[in-house]
């Protein structure tokens, strides 16, 4: 992991050093001096949509290498008795709440192929999501969590760390799943988010996840983000209108 | 002498005050709408008003022109408003979760947060996590592409700002009641702060495939200045009969 972290950490700097012979490698700012994250983005280069840990191809997923950075085996830390949940639900893909139109909750609404919108105005920074309009409302200011909460998306309360913004939920209902493989959490889940602007067009994202009555320990996944062609707009999404697929899902 | 011109200076000064209050200015030059914003009114209910019923009060008609308070609906539109009342207990778009439309989204009862960058205004609404991406940058409406939500290009007019929703989707409703539009709908929107924490939003809704001549709304709203105030999860999931219904976002509740 370790290993891992700091060759990573290396090909940024070389990058940056190999950049600076032109002009230095600087993240847009906004007038208040911080990181302007502000823009449409979008994981690529994983697979983690469909599977968090390593995978081979099958129908309808393309193989792909685990984003779980630490445990450095790449695999989710499930307690004993746990990982037979998640494969049961991989046998009943109809289960996943993303598709009666429920949010992909964090970490896994920056990994499907849709994009999603930042925007910063003073003490909030809010993401949208394309899909299923799912929002994200994160205060900046300070204040303490809202109590009881207990939803899909649950309750972000935002930070800067120097130049990083670092995100930290709590409060979820615990129904999400993790990726179309019913890899899963419970309502004891807390999720810290890190998003580091590494060029003009790269946010590296880092999730530590902590559920301890699903996982034995913390683990992290890591993606890159990038931002999207300059043309592209968020534009609508609807779910629930129209929706037929409910009473032919089994009982 | 003395006195008064003291007394007129702290006239002046209370005026500006007054003035700044009014209408907050942004960084850019252009009026602060953001915030957490609530309607006080019941026009979800209906627009035209409507007499008191269990848990709701009467209410006068929204609308500020024509002066009748009444609708213009096209002759041969009236029915199937009719229609929509006698049916609305399951055919409310809102019932089965639908996003509510403009101007609906304004009044459907849930509060909404405005957000305000250099080229773009945001709008998310409570009620099922709408929101609306309101470019201020003078760029054209899309083509061919329809909107739930419709599709928004904002200006600033001195204190007002102007929003232009078209490009919509038939099949949402303007309120319970089952007044409608269809997909011709088009809608300016006027957003005016009226002090600290007031604003008065007006919308002309014009659709001449149901109604005769543009008619307009005005609705009063309150911003939310607790400063825990926060735009909660809406999340509709279908119950076991496969019918939506909203969640709220605590438990055992």
């Amino acid at each position: 992991m370790r290993l891992r972290f700091f060759s990573c950490f290396a090909a940024v700097a070389l990058a940056g050093l190999a950049h600076a012979a032109q002009a230095p490698l600087r993240a847009p700012r906004l007038a208040d001096g911080r990181p302007d994250l502000q823009g449409i983005w979008q994981s690529s280069g994983n697979t983690g949509a469909f599977n968090l840990e390593e995978h081979p191809a099958a129908y309808g997923t393309p193989a792909g290498a685990s984003v779980i950075v630490d445990p450095p085996d790449g695999k989710l830390p499930y307690l004993p008795g746990m990982r037979e949940k998640a494969v049961e639900n991989s046998k009943n893909r109809w289960r996943d709440p993303v598709g009666r139109c429920n949010p992909h909750g964090a970490p896994r609404f920056v990994l499907p192929p849709f994009p999603f919108m930042i925007v910063q105005d003073r003490e909030y920074v809010v993401f949208l999501s394309e899909t299923s309009h799912d929002v994200r409302i994160i205060p900046m200011d300070g204040r303490p969590h809202v109590k009881d909460y207990w939803a899909w998306e649950g309750d972000s309360r935002g930070r800067w760390e120097s130049d990083t913004l670092v995100i930290d939920v709590t409060g979820f209902n615990g129904k999400t799943w993790l990726d179309q493989a019913g890899n899963f959490v419970d309502e004891n889940l807390r999720v810290v988010e890190r998003f580091t602007m590494t060029g003009p067009d790269t946010i590296a994202y880092e999730a530590t996840v902590d559920d301890p009555t699903v996982y034995a320990r913390p683990w992290t996944i890591r993606a890159t983000l990038r931002r999207a062609p300059k043309d592209v707009e968020l534009l609508e999404y609807a779910c629930l209108e129209g929706e037929r697929d409910a009473p032919h899902y089994p009982k | 002498m003395r006195p008064i011109i003291r007394s007129s200076l702290a006239l002046a000064i209370l005026a500006a005050a007054l003035s700044a209050a009014a209408a907050p200015q942004n960084r850019g030059g252009v009026p602060d709408l953001r915030g957490i914003w609530q309607a006080e009114v019941t026009a979800n209910v209906n627009l035209e008003g409507h007499a008191a019923q269990a848990g709701i009060p009467a209410a006068k008609s929204a609308i500020v022109s024509p002066s009748s308070g009444r609708i213009p609906y096209k002759p041969d539109a009236v029915a199937r408003r009719r229609e929509n009342f006698a049916r609305r207990a399951e055919a409310d778009p809102q019932t089965k979760c639908f996003q509510a439309g403009v101007p609906r989204a304004t009044y459907a009862g849930a509060p909404f947060q405005i957000f305000q960058t250099s080229d773009r205004v945001v709008i998310v609404y409570q009620d099922v996590h709408a929101y609306r991406i309101i470019f201020t940058d003078g760029r054209p409406h899309y083509e061919g592409i329809e909107f739930y939500m419709g599709d928004s290009r904002g200006r600033w007019e001195a204190g007002t700002f102007v929003v232009d929703a078209r490009n919509f989707m038939a099949g949402t409703w303007l309120d319970m009641a089952g007044n409608y539009h269809s997909e011709a709908l088009h809608v300016v929107e006027r957003y005016t702060r009226t002090g600290p924490a007031s604003m008065t939003y007006e919308a002309t809704i014009e659709d001449p495939n149901v109604f005769t001549a543009p008619w307009t709304i005005r609705i009063p709203l309150r911003r939310l200045t607790a400063p825990d105030a926060q735009i909660l999860e809406d999340q509709c999931v279908e119950d076991a009969n496969g019918l939506p219904r909203h969640v709220p976002p605590f438990k055992n509740r």
